[in-house]
Parts: C-alpha cells; sequence; structure tokens
C-alpha cells in the first residue's frame, strides 16, 4: 500500500520537476497593443483578462491611474498604460480589455487596446533593452525578436510599483 | 518534541494570564493587607509559575518565583506583615517575573535577554528573613536546587523519544510534581514549626488548619476550571479575522440583494412572487445581521483587559509623586473589539498619567482648599448605541483657559487675536497639540507635552472624538467615545456632482440645508453660522477635484464632521443615505492616498471611497474658493440653433424620418439612435452634450420608461428634457411615463408643428 503512494507520489513529483527543465528556456508571454505598439508580459503574472467595467474615480494620484474597480468583491487600482506611456488618450472600443496582473505582493488592472496572441519565445531571442531606453524608469524587461517583428516585454513588478 | 512546544504554549497563555489579575489584586492587598483570600490568590500564582516553570526547566524564573513564594507564604500565614516596603519588593519581583515571561515567550528560555535576579531575590531573602527564623531560609534553595536538576537529565532524552515515551515521561513527571507538592504542603507546615522533637498532636493541629483553608480555595477554582473548560475554546485570532472578512462579503451581498430587490418592486409591482421574494430576502438580511453581530461578539474582550493595569500604575505614581490618589474604576465588563482594546491603552495611560502628575495636586494643597486629601481618579466605561464610551475623571485642580491661552500664545501656536476669540472649550483642547505641556519642568511622569498629542491621533486613528470638559479647582473630564468595531462600519453616502462617498457616520455630528445667500466669505474662508457657532465650510467636490458637470442651484446640504475636538462643515450635492459599509483595502498600489481611508463595494456593484475625516479636515485648510462666485455657473454660450443636439430614439426607422423633419425648421443638430440601450451608451459616452432627447416607448433591448430612468440616476441630467413620443395613449401609460422621468408625452399621431413647438419650448429655444 504504501509502496504503491509512494509510487504515485513519485512519479507527480517527476511529472512537476520534469516539464520545467524542458521549458526552462521557452517564455510565455501574452501580447497586446498600446497605440501602434506590440507589448508582452509573462502569461503567469496575469490574473485574469476582463471587459471594461465601471471604475471609480481617486482623487489626488497621477492622472494615469484611473481609479479603482470592483473584481468580485475585491478592490482593484487601474491604471491607463496610455497615459502612462504618455500617449494620447482615446475612448475604449469593443476591444479595449483590463489585463488584471498580479505581483508579489500587489494586483491592478491595466487599460490597453488590444490583445494580439499567447507567444512562445525561447529566452535566448530575448535581448536586453538597449542602453538609450535605459531612462524608462526600467519598466522594459526586454526586447523579443520575432519573424517579422519586436516585442516589448514589460516588467511586471516595476510596472506594480507605486511611483508616485 | 510538539509536545514539549505546547505545554510551553498551555504555560505561556496561563501565565500570561495569571500576571493579569495579580498586579490588581496585589494593589488591593494593600489596602486591605489581612485579606487572605487575596493573599492565597496572590500565592497560588507563584506557586504556580513555580512549578510550571521547574519542569518546564526554567531556572531563573524557578528561583525567582521561589523566593517570592517564600515571603507570599509567609505573610499568607501571618508571619509577616506586609507594608508598603515589602509590597515594593513584591511589586518589583512581579515585573521581573512579567519581563522573564516575555523572554520566554520571545526567545524561548530565560536567560537569554539576562536578566539579573541575584540582587531582587537577596532582597526577596532579606524580607523573608527579617522575622523569620533561618530554618526556612536554609530548607528553600535546598529545594531549588533538588527541582532544577531532575528533569534537566530527562529533558536531553525528550530528542530520541517516541511520541509514547513522551508521553509517558510527562505522565511521570506530572506525578511527580504532584508528589512534590504534596511534599512541600507537609514540608512547610512542618518547617514552620521547629521544635525539634516531634509531637504528633502539636504537629497534626497546625497542618490541619492550614490544610482548610487552602482545602476549599482550591477545590473551587478547580469546579470553575471544569466548567470554563466546557464552555470556552481558545481559536486563533487569525480565524476570526478570516471570519469577519467573510461576513464583510456576505453583508456587501445582502445589501446588493436588497437593491436588486427594490428594482424588482419597482418594475413588477403588484406581482404575486414579490411577497415570497420579500419575505426571503428581509430574512437573509435579518439572518446576515445577526450573524454580523455574533462574529463581532466573538472579537470583543471586556476593557477589563486593559483596565487592570492601572491599579498598578496609579500606585506606582502616587508614591513617586508623594500624592494620595485613589483609582475607582467601573464598567471594566464593557466589551469591545480586539483591535481597539489593543489600540486604547497608550491613550489611557497618558491620560491617567496626566490626571495624576497635573491634575490632582498634593496633599498639602488639597488639605489648604479644603478637599479631601486623597484624590479620586474615576475610570468608567459604558455602552452608548453603537460607541463605547470611555470617561476619565479627575477631581483634582482643573485646566485654567486663561492659562492656555496664554501659554499657546508664549509658545507661538495661537495670534493673540486667535486667543480673544477662543472659547474655554477651544482653549481646553489646546492641550492636544503636539509640543504642548502644561508641566513647569519636564518630570520623569510627564512635561515633554508629547502625550496628549499621542491620544489625540490614537483615537482619531479609531474614528473617536475627544471632549473635554474642565472646571479650575473642581476637577476634569475627559470623555472619549469609540466605535465598537473597525471593520463593519456606518457611514453617510454622500454625493459629489457626479461621484459618490461614505463618510463614517460616527464622525457626522448633524446636517443641515442651507441657502447659498448664507455662506460668509472671512480672510478668503467660507464659513457658515450654525447657531451660536461660527463653521468653516468646504465644498467635498474641492477637496476631491470632482469634475464640476452641473450647477447645484440655491441650496447647499452641510454635512457637519467632528472629530476629537474640532468641526467642518462639508458642502455636498446630494445625501445619498445611511448605510452599513464593509471596509477594503486599496491595496499597496494606492495605500495611504490623501484623504481617503479605504474603499467599500456598494450594493450596485460599485466602489464607493470612504472619507478619511482626519485628512480632510487638514486638505480642507488649503483650499479656499469662493463658493458662491464659482457657484455661478459659466453658461456654455448657444448662440444659433445648431448649437443645440437632440438625440432621437426610435427603432422605426421612418418614424426617426418624421421626426428629423418636424425638427427640420428649427435647425438644431439631430444624432440618432434606434434602441434604448444604444442611445445610453451615446450619452454615457460623453460625445455628446444633448439639450433634449426624443424617446419612442415600444423598443427592443430597452424601452422608453427604462432609459428616462436611467438617465435621471445622473444628477446632471435631472432638468434634461425627455420628451415620450408614442401611440400609447392611456392614462395608465402617460402616468408611467411621468414616473419614469419624462418631462413631455406626445402621442402618436402628431402634426409636425406640434412636435416642433414642443421641443423648442423644452430647450428654450424661441426664435425668429
Amino acid at each position: 500500500m504504501s509502496n504503491k503512494l509512494d509510487q504515485i507520489i513519485q512519479k507527480q513529483q517527476k511529472q512537476i520537476t520534469e516539464p520545467k527543465k524542458m521549458e526552462d528556456d521557452i517564455v510565455q508571454l501574452v501580447g497586446f497593443i498600446i497605440g501602434n505598439e506590440e507589448y508582452a508580459i509573462p502569461i503567469l503574472n496575469i490574473q485574469e483578462i476582463i471587459k471594461p467595467i465601471e471604475f471609480t474615480r481617486v482623487p489626488s494620484v497621477p492622472a494615469y491611474v484611473l481609479g479603482v474597480f470592483n473584481l468580485r468583491g475585491n478592490v482593484i487600482p487601474l491604471i491607463d498604460l496610455r497615459t502612462k506611456f504618455n500617449l494620447q488618450q482615446t475612448n475604449n472600443t469593443p476591444d479595449t480589455r483590463y489585463i488584471v496582473m498580479k505581483g508579489r505582493n500587489n494586483t491592478a488592472g491595466f487599460v490597453i487596446d488590444r490583445l494580439t496572441e499567447a507567444i512562445r519565445i525561447s529566452q535566448t531571442r530575448i535581448d536586453p533593452p538597449p542602453e538609450t531606453i535605459h531612462q524608462d524608469k526600467g519598466m522594459i524587461y526586454g526586447i523579443g525578436k520575432r519573424e517579422d517583428s519586436m516585442l516589448t516585454i514589460l516588467k511586471v513588478e516595476s510596472l506594480l510599483k507605486r511611483d508616485f | 518534541m510538539e509536545d514539549i512546544q505546547e505545554i510551553l504554549e498551555d504555560f505561556l497563555i496561563e501565565a500570561f494570564e495569571l500576571i493579569e489579575q495579580i498586579d490588581q489584586d496585589l494593589v488591593e492587598l494593600e489596602s486591605r493587607p489581612d485579606d487572605l483570600e487575596l493573599l492565597n490568590s496572590i500565592f497560588r500564582v507563584a506557586h504556580t509559575v513555580k512549578g510550571s516553570s521547574s519542569f518546564l526547566n526554567f531556572d531563573v524564573l524557578t528561583n525567582l518565583t521561589h523566593h517570592m513564594e517564600d515571603v507570599l507564604n509567609k505573610a499568607r500565614r501571618g508571619d509577616l506583615k506586609l507594608n508598603p516596603e515589602i509590597m515594593d519588593v513584591v511589586l518589583e519581583s512581579i515585573d521581573m517575573m512579567k519581563e522573564l515571561l516575555h523572554c520566554i515567550r520571545d526567545h524561548g528560555n530565560d536567560t537569554a535577554i539576562g536578566i539579573d535576579i541575584t540582587d531582587i531575590s537577596q532582597r526577596l531573602e532579606a524580607v523573608s528573613k527579617g522575622e523569620e527564623i533561618p530554618e526556612v531560609a536554609i530548607e528553600a534553595p535546598k529545594e531549588e536546587i533538588a527541582i532544577p536538576d531532575e528533569p534537566q537529565v530527562e529533558q536531553e532524552d525528550y530528542s530520541q523519544m517516541s511520541d509514547d515515551e513522551v508521553e509517558a515521561e510527562i505522565e511521570r513527571l506530572l506525578q511527580q510534581k504532584q508528589a512534590e507538592k504534596q511534599a512541600k504542603k507537609i514540608a512547610n507546615p512542618a518547617s514552620k514549626k521547629p521544635t525539634p522533637i516531634p509531637e504528633p498532636k502539636a504537629e497534626a493541629q497546625p497542618a490541619r488548619p492550614s490544610k482548610k483553608q487552602e482545602a476549599p480555595t482550591p477545590a473551587a477554582k478547580q469546579e470553575s476550571n471544569a466548567s470554563a473548560i466546557e464552555q470556552t475554546i481558545r481559536v486563533e485570532v487569525k480565524r476570526l479575522d478570516h471570519l469577519m472578512n467573510l461576513i464583510g462579503e456576505l453583508v456587501l451581498g445582502k445589501n446588493r440583494l436588497l437593491k436588486i430587490y427594490d428594482d424588482v418592486e419597482e418594475r413588477y409591482e403588484g406581482e404575486k412572487f414579490l411577497e415570497e421574494l420579500n419575505q426571503v430576502v428581509s430574512a437573509v438580511s435579518l439572518v446576515t445581521t445577526d450573524l454580523q453581530i455574533a462574529v463581532m461578539k466573538t472579537r470583543m474582550l471586556p476593557i477589563a483587559k486593559v483596565f487592570n493595569k492601572f491599579p498598578r500604575m496609579v500606585r506606582d505614581l502616587s508614591r513617586e509623586l508623594g500624592k494620595n490618589i485613589e483609582l475607582e474604576i467601573s464598567g471594566e465588563d464593557t466589551e469591545l473589539d480586539k483591535s481597539i482594546v489593543e489600540e486604547i491603552g497608550d491613550p489611557l495611560v497618558h491620560i491617567i498619567r496626566n490626571s495624576c502628575d497635573h491634575g490632582v495636586e498634593d496633599i498639602a494643597t488639597r488639605e489648604r482648599m479644603g478637599k479631601n486629601k486623597n484624590g479620586l481618579i474615576e475610570l468608567k466605561a459604558y455602552n452608548e448605541g453603537n460607541h463605547i464610551v470611555i470617561e476619565i475623571t479627575d477631581d483634582g485642580k482643573g485646566l485654567d483657559a486663561d492659562l492656555l491661552r496664554s501659554k499657546a500664545i508664549e509658545k507661538g501656536m495661537i495670534t493673540e487675536r486667535e486667543a480673544d476669540v477662543m472659547s474655554d472649550k477651544e482653549a481646553f483642547n489646546l492641550i492636544f497639540k503636539p509640543a504642548f505641556s502644561m508641566a513647569a519642568k519636564v518630570t520623569n511622569v510627564s512635561g515633554r507635552g508629547v502625550g496628549m498629542d499621542v491620544v489625540k491621533t490614537n483615537i482619531e486613528k479609531l474614528n473617536g472624538i475627544i471632549d473635554i470638559d474642565s472646571e479650575v479647582g473642581r476637577g476634569t473630564v475627559i470623555k472619549m467615545k469609540i466605535p465598537l468595531t473597525l471593520a463593519i462600519i456606518q457611514a453617510l453616502l454622500v454625493g459629489a456632482q457626479e461621484e459618490f462617498y461614505a463618510i463614517p457616520l460616527a464622525s457626522v455630528l448633524e446636517t443641515v440645508r442651507i441657502p447659498l445667500d448664507e455662506i460668509y466669505t472671512i480672510e478668503g474662508k467660507n464659513v457658515l453660522r450654525l447657531r451660536d457657532e461660527v463653521l468653516s465650510l468646504v465644498r467635498l467636490s474641492d477637496i476631491f477635484g470632482v469634475k464640476q458637470v452641473y450647477d447645484v442651484g440655491e441650496h447647499a446640504y452641510v454635512v457637519v464632521i467632528g472629530l476629537a475636538e474640532s468641526k467642518l462643515g462639508v458642502i455636498v450635492d446630494t445625501l445619498v443615505g445611511q448605510e452599513e459599509i464593509v471596509i477594503k483595502s486599496m491595496g499597496d498600489y494606492l495605500q495611504g492616498i490623501d484623504g481617503v481611508a479605504g474603499a467599500t463595494i456598494r450594493g450596485d456593484g460599485r466602489v464607493t471611497l470612504i472619507v478619511d475625516v482626519a485628512a480632510l479636515m487638514e486638505l480642507a485648510r488649503n483650499i479656499s474658493v469662493d463658493i458662491k462666485a464659482s457657484s455661478e455657473v459659466v453658461a456654455k454660450t448657444k448662440t444659433k440653433p445648431s448649437d443645440y443636439t437632440v438625440l432621437i430614439v426610435d427603432d422605426s426607422k421612418m418614424d426617426r424620418n418624421i421626426m428629423r423633419k418636424s425638427m427640420g425648421p428649427i435647425g438644431v443638430s439631430m444624432e440618432e439612435a434606434s434602441n434604448g440601450q444604444e442611445a445610453l451608451n451615446m450619452i454615457k459616452s460623453g460625445e455628446y452634450n444633448f439639450d433634449a432627447i426624443l424617446i419612442d416607448i415600444e423598443m427592443p433591448r430597452m424601452d422608453g420608461y427604462t432609459l428616462a430612468s436611467e438617465i435621471r440616476k445622473y444628477s446632471k441630467y435631472k432638468n434634461l428634457p425627455l420628451i415620450a413620443v408614442t401611440s400609447r395613449t392611456s392614462k395608465a401609460d402617460r402616468l408611467r411615463g411621468v414616473e419614469s422621468g419624462m418631462s413631455e408625452y406626445i402621442t402618436k399621431p402628431y402634426s409636425p408643428e406640434y412636435l416642433e413647438t414642443v421641443v423648442r419650448k423644452n430647450i428654450k429655444l424661441i426664435t425668429e
């Protein structure tokens, strides 16, 4: 009996550890559009993606913090990435989504223009951000190179960090 | 090994409970030194701690408690008369014991912080030796060595033992301890009789009475213990917190259900199922409320937990200051939330210290004034609605308002002019200002001007109110009003333009409706004369930078908020009502936003921010907007008819065209929507600014009535003309139209001229 149990546990442990080894150098991302550019964040940092819902404005915060919204009983801040990236503000379109990202000790919703796709990219194809855009408060994790396009991979922790 | 840990935890819990009681007992004992009951209970504490600590191998603690036990034992048997000097030593040793217990709790042993007990032990020994034959003292150390020795050896084995063995070992040790106790009980009376020749009769006699004395009490204690075990269980605070959170969710759900019920009731009036729904909804809401109260009660602690330490503190202070002060406590079984009990301790310490130091005069002064030479401080707690009131009264010299004023001027806190207009009550409140002290010199007890400032901040943090009243020569009364719980509060919901905010009801003193003419401007600040008070006014929308979308009219609602001692009038545009709200954190990202204490989720699922009253008052100081001037609206200039926009909502293309044609002669711009939902989205998007809306009643997705009532939910569209254009002609239909907020009702078919006139009239465009 206990032998069988041990076997099962071992098997499970193998399942947990092995695929990790295999895919260690593959990063899974979710791509989205803000303005004219495509950005991506690691899929593991995404709690969920929802359609725009009503939010409540919060006073005395920077313009890119739109307010707070109710996500099934939790109050979550809503951040407009367009404003944060100094882009022209537009109205919501049917493609607009809120991406709810989860960091170590923070959760926030981000407004994006459109989702693109889930992306698998090898770690070797991700370059560190160029020196010249370092002043961007370190929001960029790296640049992903794909066959026909480039992808800006964002650092979730710094997106979720309060900088006011 | 785990078992040992469990025993240790039990030991600590028990010990801390015991020492909480012991302080009060000791102070009481001083006034009634012959009370055997008290002595016994104190002795038992020392004894229990000693027994357990020796079992757990805490040598230092054992040693200390052993010496205490010696002294107390003698006092108990009447061999030693307790006087204040002896009490000082005993109290000090109890403090030491507390420290050791804390050390054990934090570090797991009693040697980590290196408390030296030799000095206190020597003094204890001296006290006990003072009038006793040395035989006891000799015998005592013997015992003390014997006890720690044995378990020490066994301690090492525990790690290698199996669970069963450990249990057996514990069993054995317990028995051993029992036996030791027994032996000691016999040994003690024996040692009392130093006569070397053991006369059986003489020995038996002293033993019996002392046993008798003790016998009933332990028995009683055991009994109460047994029943206590059956009736209470210890629960981790974390679990209660979790439960409280869940209840919070439930309350939100309940609010939502009530809201939905209201909507349903409106729509399906008179339907049979409503009755049933009503019953269910009320039952759920009733049970939720009860559940909430029940869970809140589990978190309640008697305030005695805080009050218990004060008799000792006052005793120490009065000895230090050379005054005679009595402390009278009442209502100590009043209960309040655990988190509040923890916060309330510090403020009370400061207030009572102040009363002892500044309030009550020394004996000579009191006698000269013809007062009782014993000063009296009363500490009272009682419930008042959803609040608990704590009152601290002293019969000391009271606060001198004039002296306070001049002191404040001297320190540059207020100007002389301010001092002149200051009422006595306002002057009393000066003592809450930081760095304000009335003490002539800084003493050990007070005078640094920090204490009362801390009191104020702490009470404000709890959403409480402080009130001070005083009469020179008669004394001072400080009253604190604190809400019972922190997680769920009653709030007043107010609207500022399109936004809603929740103000904790505890801070709301009253609401009044005033004409704008009554607002005066003094030095750029808006004020209102409310009865015989002058109240500063500020608009909520100015504080929070709310977008001005509509004008408020001739009248304003003023919510008077009060916190601790200050008051402020906040002008809001609408009063929504009182609601029970659950405080939710906004997460790290939005922590500590000025003026916002948190958020809550309302019945309609929207998030409403909770106003931080203390911060609001601070923010209000920096705002100077002339309310009267700014309320005169900057009307948007519309010069030509095409500046006006009319929205046509109808599902039939033909009908829309007819309306377009009819309005053609006016020359207004027109937009179209084919159903209510589409129209509502257009209005919500804010892209258009409609001056009138023509609405058909029969439409897919959202009918005209619903659309009208949805639009009327926005206060900025309160006066927007909504014109129903429909073929429904019955009186009931017209009535519904009025109910849903339609301003005009045109029945099809209509003449183009009629429609034109109605539209013209409604957008107030009578040109040509």
